[in-house]
């Protein structure tokens, strides 16, 4: 027993070791990165690819299902986006409440046809709808097909133009968000197949006529939390992956990608748990069959303000979920792992999610028992485990005020000195207890998923109106 | 007196985790720190920086006269950059005269030649940000430090020269890239070289020509789409002989630039170019002949409505909606060609554009239908669905041509 005990506590060591340089060396991969698109941006003018008549025209794709508190705001904001050539399609999948009589009221809607190619699957379209104050807004109206991802399908269908940019109808993006993240596509449109920008959370900060008005942290504790996660994620873990072209996530929230390419994976997966990563994982295998080279980009300054869960029983269903969406993409493409033909997404960015994501609550969660045996078995050093504990809270803490740090030395949105003390303390304090519900949730996901558990629970959310009132 | 490590080592039995430990903690600290220095740098710079913008923006016209002596502020780099950058924000929005004067305050000032300097002497980040700079400030002397750029061995930096070279706008920087190209090819993508080449092309597109008569591949393909842009009347006779070159893209491009050409010369070429083999020379010839906004094109346009490709369907309907004249006669004759999706094609259109209550309104008052078939269309236009196909002829009895 005490040489699995043992043995264990040394398999657990190595594990946190390695995880831990992982997330030093992409802290720094990070840093380095960023300072060199700040120094890259500062040769671009946005204006003049506003100006440029060659700058590729883009569809955003919103797919709204019961989202009246914020459909407005949310579709006011993106036709007010900076950008040549925009076409706004929303589609309403089949919402209960008043989402699509709140848009036919403020966008004074018309039944149009469209010319409506049914390339990728997609539940029944009922109709079409464009404005008759803004005819670059058509409004999808379909039944609900159960999943983002459905929805999405049915705006890919209608699209025209040749990059689709899918968006949040509950999010708001920054004016110049779409001319910021066509910027790797200006320089390379041959090779950049798609391009995440960042989600920052919203909860807390004021809108005014679609736009954001002021940036403040929101009050509650684990969404300020939420706040270190989202920079943690973005900032560092995206940008470092970004960087050695094995960007594994876009965000669904806000991601662009070419619309021939999409379709020719035939769209979003209708059942997928994790549409956002299942697309950009399904990218990946496509273009690595298909040879030849290919990038899959991520981009810091277009910014995507977005609503996180306010409630702990929306966010333990929220990280459930994602845990279960991971499992969903990785199952499937287990196959990928270690074969030369997709290099490094099999051979680094595959197996570094297995082990490091989708184990890490299960490993964790051995790592707790194995101490607790260890105490009871009288076999556990003190010392050891105290040491080890203060090094595991000292390194985590670094890296999550490594991505403050990384937000303070480039994208400056907290301006608030309180809003910079708040963020630093909660580096400190997130561990306890919100690490180890954290670990609960993607545990009760996998459980769910292993049930066949794979139902989508909705979220309690404010809805934008609540941004736009304060 | 024992080391620090010495000490912590009677706690416990690991150095590693001890050192590990103390390494985490300091660079906790250290983040921190940078944090809190990088705030307060930030506070105070700004400050600063918002008092010498304040006491520039006051003395504006003596600091750009020269009655505020330039060695006041363009030795002081802070100075500098503030200066350099209020007058190349004021070049985008300022006029001739304006610029004319900003441009002579760069010259005197030497604010220039030390772009020039460092675009030829810097690297990395630093020349990137010259070349970009010097492109801003339009000025003639910058284009060979400019086309030096674009024979830099960083991708990044070629990149900033063309969009240097593409702000100047002027021929002589279009020659500059040209000859590059034509040298040694295309080594950056496509859509800078595209960019840069349509701003400094559109005074004087014949530049292009003697480069698209000897030039091959990709880089030719490049040209033309260029030309596709900048195209004026004047060049009509280039463009009828690439509207009959072997290359798609070519052909395409020719599609797309005759639609600045006089029309009665432009419709039969792009006629011709719309029933092409190719989709997209298809397109760029439904979309040109939309854009002529000329009844002659409106029968070959009719045709495009029921092309087998999708994308060519829609634009020719919107380039028929968009077609000046009556809008009944073209709808009968979209009723009577009896292809369903270039109905909706067309309805499509009508609808996204508006239009459907003035083609219901003109309808109505059509004289040269004879009643049954004006509600024929009106049913037709209400469903969507088309009528039962009638014996050859009958429908061309009553549907007025709506141009020969």
């Amino acid at each position: 027993m005490g040489l699995v005990l043992d043995a264990t506590n040394h398999a657990l060591f190595v594990y946190y070791l390695v995880c831990n340089m992982v997330y030093l060396v992409t802290l720094i991969v990070a840093l380095k990165t960023s300072a060199a698109h700040q120094r890259r941006l500062e040769s671009w003018r946005l204006k003049w690819i506003n100006q440029s008549p060659l700058t590729p025209p883009i569809t955003v794709l919103a797919p709204a299902h019961n989202e009246e508190t914020s459909i407005r705001v949310a579709v006011r904001n993106l036709l007010q986006l900076d950008y040549p050539d925009l076409e706004v399609i929303v589609i309403n999948d089949g919402s209960k409440d008043r989402t699509l009589a709140e848009m036919q009221d403020e966008f004074k809607l018309r039944p149009v046809r469209a010319v409506y190619v049914q390339e990728v699957e997609s539940a029944q379209v009922r109709g079409f709808y464009r404005s008759a104050e803004d005819p670059r807004l058509l409004v999808v109206d379909k039944e609900a097909g159960g999943s983002k991802a459905d929805a999405v399908n049915a705006g890919l269908n209608a699209a025209t133009s040749p990059y689709v940019c899918v968006v949040d109808s509950d999010s708001v993006l920054e004016r110049d968000a779409l001319l910021r993240i066509m910027v790797p596509v200006m320089v390379d449109p041959d090779h950049v197949m798609g391009v995440g920008g960042i989600i920052r959370v919203l909860n807390g900060s004021e809108i005014e006529n679609g736009h954001l008005k002021h940036v403040k942290l929101p009050r509650k504790s684990f969404e300020i939390i939420q706040v270190i996660e989202y920079l943690r994620a973005f900032l560092i873990g995206r940008e470092g992956w970004a960087q050695g072209n094995m960007l594994m996530i876009i965000s669904g929230a806000f991601g662009l990608f070419r619309t021939d390419l999409v379709r020719a994976i035939g769209g979003y997966r209708s059942k997928a748990i994790g549409e956002d990563f299942d697309m950009v994982a399904r990218l990946h295998r496509h273009l690595r069959e298909k040879g030849g080279e290919y990038k899959i980009q991520f981009v810091p300054d277009p910014v995507c303000w977005t609503e996180v869960p306010s409630d702990m029983r929306s966010l333990a269903r929220q990280r459930a979920r994602w845990q279960k969406g991971l499992l969903d993409v990785l199952w499937p493409n287990r196959d990928m792992l270690f074969r030369p033909r997709y290099g490094r997404i099999g051979s680094i960015a595959l197996p570094y999610l297995w082990v490091f994501e989708l184990f890490a609550p299960i490993i964790e969660l051995g790592g707790i028992v194995t101490i607790i045996a260890a105490a009871w078995l009288g076999m556990l050093s003190q010392h050891f485990f105290f040491e080890f504990l203060l090094y595991g809270y000292a390194f985590a803490t670094m890296i999550s005020i490594g991505s403050v740090l990384q937000e303070e030395i480039t994208y400056k949105r907290y301006n608030d000195w309180k809003d910079v003390a708040k963020l630093v303390s909660y580096c400190f304090l997130e561990h306890f207890p919100y690490r180890q519900l954290h670990m609960m949730w993607r545990l009760q996901g996998l459980y769910q998923y292993a049930r066949g558990d794979v139902t989508w629970r909705p979220l309690k959310r404010q809805g934008l109106q609540s941004a736009q009132a304060r | 007196m024992g080391s620090i490590f010495d000490k912590l080592l009677k706690f416990g039995p690991s150095v590693l985790v001890v050192k590990a430990i103390i390494a985490a903690i300091a660079a906790d600290f250290a983040l921190v720190a940078a944090i809190l220095v990088r705030r307060a740098y930030r506070t105070r710079y700004f400050h600063k920086r918002d008092e010498r913008v304040f006491w520039m923006r006051q003395n504006w016209d003596d600091l750009i006269s020269g009655k505020i002596p330039y060695e006041t502020w363009r030795t002081k780099p802070f100075d500098r950059a503030i200066v350099e950058e209020i007058v190349l924000d004021a070049f985008e929005a300022a006029g001739p005269q304006e610029s004319a004067r900003l441009l002579a305050f760069l010259r005197q000032s030497g604010l220039i030649e030390k772009r020039v300097f460092e675009a030829r002497n810097m690297r990395g980040w630093r020349r990137r940000r010259a070349l970009v700079a010097l492109g801003r400030t339009r000025a003639a002397e910058g284009v060979p430090a400019l086309a030096d750029g674009l024979r830099d061995k960083n991708q990044e930096n070629r990149h900033a020269a063309l969009r240097g070279l593409g702000r100047m706008g002027s021929p002589e920087a279009g020659t500059e890239i040209l000859d590059w190209i034509a040298e040694v090819g295309l080594v950056v993508a496509s859509l800078p070289v595209q960019n840069a080449l349509i701003n400094c092309c559109r005074e004087r597109p014949q530049i292009l020509i003697p480069y698209l008569q000897h030039s091959g591949g990709e880089v030719r393909e490049v040209l033309a789409r260029v030309m596709a842009e900048v195209a004026t009347p004047s060049l009509e006779s280039d463009l009828i002989g690439l509207s009959e070159d072997e290359l798609p893209e070519l052909r395409a491009a020719a599609a797309r630039a005759m639609s600045s050409a006089q029309p009665y010369h432009a419709v039969d070429v792009l006629a011709e170019l719309s029933k092409d083999k190719v989709w997209f020379v298809r397109l760029r010839a439904v979309v040109a002949m939309g854009k002529l906004h000329n009844e002659l094109a409106t029968p070959h346009i009719l045709q495009g409505l029921c092309d087998s490709n999708r994308l060519v369907r829609m634009r020719a309907g919107e380039a028929l909606v968009a077609q000046p004249g009556k809008m009944a006669p073209v709808f009968a004759q979209v009723a009577a060609m009896q292809d369903r999706y270039g109905l909706h094609a067309y309805l499509a259109a009508l609808e996204n554009a508006g239009a459907r209550a003035k083609l219901e309104e003109e309808l109505a008052h059509e004289k040269s239908l004879k009643k049954i078939e004006r509600e024929e269309l009106q049913q037709v236009l209400q469903s969507g669905k088309l009528p039962d196909p009638k014996p050859a002829g009958d429908a061309e009895e009553t549907v007025e041509p709506v141009a020969r």
